[in-house]
């Protein structure tokens, strides 16, 4: 009761608010950015003849015999055939127009976003691994490898290691916008998830280990079947929250160009004026990315919850 | 079977060192049962790991069925494919059903095809008492029966040797008894056993041969009729007159 009496009250805030800087709300101009409908006219090829037209229901066949003999097919939408037959056509004559839905920025820019986000979690998680792994090797050298990785990534912001790589090594190793972004969000995740993994590792009680070595398990067959897969579950949460991280993180790839979903936003605004409705909108669609991971998160916990 | 030779391991922290198995000795045949007893911290423990290479030794030898463990090139894993041990905490694998357990490491480390394995497995759990518990995960099953499990998942390795590492001790009273029967029936058997334990009446009871530890020494052994009645040494009666 208390939360919804809240809830309103900051609604009829936000209201009028808006109220008081005279803004116009323009949500109906959202919609097509995510979703648009373009038609696209069918042109007469060369000069000729409409040798015959062919209803099917929606779609129509248009034959037309070509002026230097052959014939042409084309096909277009039923309610815009432009042409009878019999009629004779000049080249770039227009015989029709075929309607098709494209997808907007918005959808590509989520897209791309996602598919940033996927890319440099799968690199973030196996760097993750390895560093986490070397964090607590006996190794000397291994050790100091993965510190030096963690403490550096983890004392730098994200900005600048996206301007370094994607300006120095991007540079020297001749790489991609969309490469040098997917690697430093990847390295920038490496660093954290390799945090979470060593201290998963360790929370393992120590008999679990001496039970699995004292059946003649090698020290990688115990870690594969005995250590990791419970420190796996133990990581769930906090490995959650780092990918979700991930994804709001992304972001930043704007500043090099890469149109993920902030940048498309962006770019949406000055076509469309309605600065509030898209950003609303962007902020709305990073919600529904995080919470939809935090509910596949959820659903692996209980899943993995089976053996408590 | 296993020859210990002055065998000596120090641990040292926090300043201090302290040596916790002292100059021990030992022989244990084929099919011999024996019983390590003494007070907390005596070293019986520590005695006992080093016997499949949980624990590195400092001095001395240990052969286990012609395996020297102090020998760099001796593969300690298939040293403990061959030495059975079970923990005072279980240790089961909590991710894993009880038939898994069991299975696990006769697929990853003796190579058998699941089948057998599970074969295997359900055979053990029979001897073991706990058939019908198979598919169920060690956190449903009370102590007794993860201790059971835990034997099962040694045996399934088809030790030469079976180490017991305090098997009773972490156990309600009624429980007890239960795991005891089948150490008693595997003593019976004819595996060869070292077992460190409080149980006084299982070493009278099944043990061919009885040894002593206090600080880190082995200080007495002998067959358990004689060590029982008339114990050698003044400390060895001492613990006696505590715990009997």
């Amino acid at each position: 009761m208390l939360l919804a009496l809240i809830l309103v009250l900051f609604a009829a805030g936000m209201w009028g608010a808006t109220k008081r800087i005279d803004y116009s709300w323009r949500w109906q101009r959202v919609p097509q950015y995510f979703f648009y409908h373009s038609q696209d006219a069918v042109k007469a090829p060369a000069d000729a003849t409409v040798a015959s037209i062919v209803r099917k229901q929606d779609r129509t066949t248009v034959v037309l015999a070509l002026e230097n003999a052959g014939r042409e097919e084309l096909h277009v939408d039923s309610d815009t055939v432009a042409v009878t037959a019999g009629a004779e056509l000049f080249e770039g004559d227009t015989v029709g127009s075929v309607g098709s839905w494209h997808f907007g920025p918005l959808t590509r820019g989520l897209w791309v976003t996602i598919y940033l986000s996927f890319l440099s979690g799968i690199l973030g998680l196996a760097l993750g691994l390895v560093t986490g792994l070397c964090r607590i090797s006996r190794n000397f050298t291994l050790r100091g490898l993965a510190s030096l990785y963690v403490e550096l990534i983890r004392g730098t912001p994200l900005l600048v290691q996206i301007f370094i790589f994607y300006f120095f090594i991007g540079t020297v190793l001749d790489l991609s916008r969309m490469v040098a972004g997917i690697g430093a969000l990847g390295i920038f995740a490496g660093a954290y998830i390799a945090e979470i993994i060593r201290a998963g590792i360790q929370s393992i009680p120590r008999g679990q280990t001496e039970a699995a070595r004292s059946l003649g398990m090698s020290k990688t067959q115990t870690m594969v079947h005995i250590i990791l897969p419970q420190a796996f579950k133990r990581t769930l949460p906090p490995m959650a929250g780092q990918f979700i991280s991930l994804v709001k993180d992304s972001s930043l790839v704007s500043v090099i160009a890469i149109t993920d979903l902030t940048k498309s936003g962006r770019e949406v605004i000055t076509s469309s004026f309605a600065t509030f409705e898209v950003w609303f909108t962007v902020a709305a669609l990073y919600l529904v990315v995080t919470s939809l991971l935090s509910q596949l998160v959820f659903y692996l916990e209980r899943r993995l919850a089976i053996s408590d | 079977m296993i020859k210990a030779r002055n065998v000596e391991k120090i641990f040292t922290g926090r300043g201090q060192v302290v040596r916790a198995v002292d100059d021990v000795s030992t022989d244990v045949r084929k099919g011999e049962v024996v019983v390590i007893i003494g007070p907390s911290g005596s070293g019986k423990s520590t005695f006992l790991r080093c016997l499949n290479g949980l624990e590195t030794f400092d001095a001395g030898h240990i052969e286990i069925d012609g395996m020297d463990l102090a020998d760099r090139k001796t593969d300690l894993n298939r040293v403990r494919a061959e030495v059975g041990m079970v923990f005072q905490q279980f240790n089961l694998f909590p991710h894993k059903t009880v038939l898994e357990n069991i299975t696990l490491a006769q697929q990853v480390v003796r190579r058998r095809d699941r089948a057998a394995a599970e074969e295997k497995a359900r055979k053990l759990l029979k001897k073991v008492g706990i058939a019908e518990k198979e598919s169920e995960y060690p956190s449903r099953l009370s102590g007794g029966q993860q201790q059971r499990v835990a034997i099962a998942r040694a045996l399934a390795m088809d030790p030469k040797i079976m180490l017991f590492d305090e098997p009773t001790s972490a156990l309600d009273p009624e429980m007890v008894g239960e795991v005891l029967d089948v150490m008693k029936q595997l003593a019976r058997e004819g595996m060869t056993m070292v077992v460190v334990t409080h149980e006084m009446g299982f070493a009278r009871e099944v043990a061919d041969r009885v040894l002593f530890m206090d600080s880190g020494k082995l200080l007495e052994e002998g067959d358990p009729e004689h060590f029982f009645t008339s114990p050698r040494e003044d400390r060895t009666k001492l613990f006696l007159s505590q715990v009997l």
